[in-house]
């Protein structure tokens, strides 16, 4: 492959993370250092008849506090949930990297922000209110709070980003598919700049009924790859980065958090719910070969690692597919075993955890791991974080309908 | 000013960035700087005060939305019920 045709080299420069543990980089950091379980009992909204009662929600959230200093986007205040945890996630990300928003071309910006449900919890709301309540209307501001591009479109005008503005669903791969295709944007010269990731907030009364009929949330915690394991536990928030080509970050004299060296995708096209094993091995050899690494490169991987039955045997299989004689040496974690399962936004606020990683030298646990299941024997750092040096990271992102998405970070360029 | 419009001039203060204090019957609504979006928020409030339904289309100028005391005239007519307000819509 001719040199040129890999185009531009494309570094992360900030970062925000809105979770159940912690609500900047640094407090969510401190709570995967503590092995912080972010599950509690379900609250917040009458829970009527609801049989599966946790959740990892984001617990007062003061979303006024956090977006006053907002000043191009009048009404973010009255926005969805989805769209406040992106905006502070988004800010905290431009803060970090240092730029000033506007960038002087203000076309060569880009804000990839998915969803993968959008305002869901609007949804509800209006519909008790016209159903049920029997009110004449809904909120003036249901449709825009509603609609999955509204994040997108929120954290554009804040920091007037005029170039492509749009939002990706892709389920529980939504954030990784964000990251990727900005990060094509960048390499392929479209533009120099893209604020990128996702955003969730789902968890309320239907969206609960809808989960627990499709039987695959656990009623005690979120255990993944461990024997006990029997289901995910629903979590929200927001994990967005700055990325840049690498002369505009270095052009400005930016610090630059890492690399992001690989991505790849692969379709399972097979089942909605019953993954293959060849799809999201794909989605990794693809990752490894865009970045042009051996297996053996990686020392860290963030699991999908949903707590399903499904997901972390057949994910645990496509590893050993993949990596070989190295996948015992691999450490891997499924830091939803403490953040909780955030859908869409979950790629995003994994990458964040590969990044801190590698800045610290330091594997985040899988925590509730005190047995691991059957056909789950790797080594999944149970329990406890270690000491580890890390100079390639993967993040794994396996979304229902088989859709796999994979990002590899590397060292900052010198 | 009667009661009606003490209720909308407080409507329009509460959805307004910077409230002021000398709004008047004759005050133009777009001195107020109310943008498209905060009209449907301002008529969803009107409604809900007053248990009315205001036909109007964000796409159209409003001749009954030009002054404070136009969109009084408005809701006093709707409230009415009258054939005249029927006739308006």
């Amino acid at each position: 492959m001719a040199e040129e045709k890999r185009g531009r080299r494309v570094v992360i420069t900030g970062m925000g993370a809105v979770t159940p543990i912690g609500t900047t980089v640094d407090e969510f950091w401190a709570g995967l250092r503590a092995g912080k379980s972010g599950v509690s009992a379900l609250g917040g909204f009458p829970l009527e008849d609801l049989k599966i009662l946790i959740a990892a929600q984001i617990k007062d959230f003061d979303h006024k506090a956090r977006l006053k200093h907002f000043k191009r986007d009048r009404i973010i205040s009255l926005a969805d949930r989805y769209s406040w945890f992106a905006a502070v996630a988004a800010d905290e990300a431009v803060r970090m990297s240092g730029l000033e928003m506007p960038i002087a071309d203000p076309y060569r910006s880009a804000c990839i922000i998915g969803s993968g449900a959008g305002g869901l919890v609007t949804f509800e709301t209006a519909y008790r209110d016209l159903f049920i309540l029997n009110k004449r209307a809904t909120h003036p501001l249901t449709l825009l709070r509603i609609i999955g591009s509204s994040a997108a479109a929120h954290v554009g005008i804040e920091f007037g980003v005029k170039g492509p503005t749009f939002a990706t669903c892709s389920a529980c791969s939504t954030a990784t598919h964000a990251i990727g295709i900005a990060r094509d944007y960048i390499q392929h010269g479209l533009v120099d700049v893209a604020i990128a990731g996702a955003s969730e907030s789902v968890i309320n009364y239907g969206t609960m009924k809808a989960w627990q009929a499709l039987h695959v949330l656990s009623p005690e915690g979120c255990f993944p790859f461990s024997k006990r394991r029997n289901g995910t536990v629903l979590g929200e928030g927001a994990g967005i980065f700055v990325m840049e080509s690498l002369e505009h970050a270095q052009a400005r004299g930016a610090t630059i958090l890492a690399e992001l060296v690989g991505y790849g995708m692969a379709s399972d096209s097979q089942d909605m719910v019953k993954p293959t094993i060849e799809g999201p091995s794909v989605a990794m050899q693809n990752a490894l070969d865009d970045a042009r690494l051996a297996p053996s490169s990686i020392q860290y991987l963030n699991a999908h690692g949903t707590a399903t039955m499904d997901n972390d045997i057949n994910e645990t299989r496509a590893i050993k597919n993949v990596f070989g004689d190295h996948a015992a040496k691999l450490a891997i974690s499924s830091t939803k075993s403490m953040h909780g399962h955030p859908l869409g936004a979950g790629g995003g606020i994994e990458a964040v955890a590969c990044i801190k990683a590698m800045q610290e030298n330091w594997v985040p646990p899988t925590i509730g791991l005190d047995e691991p299941g059957e056909g789950c024997d790797l080594d999944y750092v149970p329990n406890v974080g270690r000491d580890l040096d890390v100079t390639y990271a993967m993040s794994n992102s396996f979304a229902f309908g088989g859709l796999n998405a994979v990002l590899i970070f590397g060292p900052p360029p010198v | 000013m009667d009661e009606v419009a003490t209720k909308i001039i407080e409507i329009l203060k509460k959805h307004m960035k910077e409230p002021r204090d000398d709004i008047s019957l004759s005050t133009q609504l777009t001195d107020l700087k109310i943008e498209s979006l905060d009209l449907a928020m301002i008529v969803f409030d009107i409604e809900d005060t007053f248990g009315i339904e205001i036909p109007y289309n964000a796409n159209e100028d409003v001749e009954d939305f030009k002054t404070v005391g136009s969109v009084v005239d408005r809701v006093k007519s709707l409230m009415a019920g009258g054939p005249a307000a029927a006739a308006k819509a």
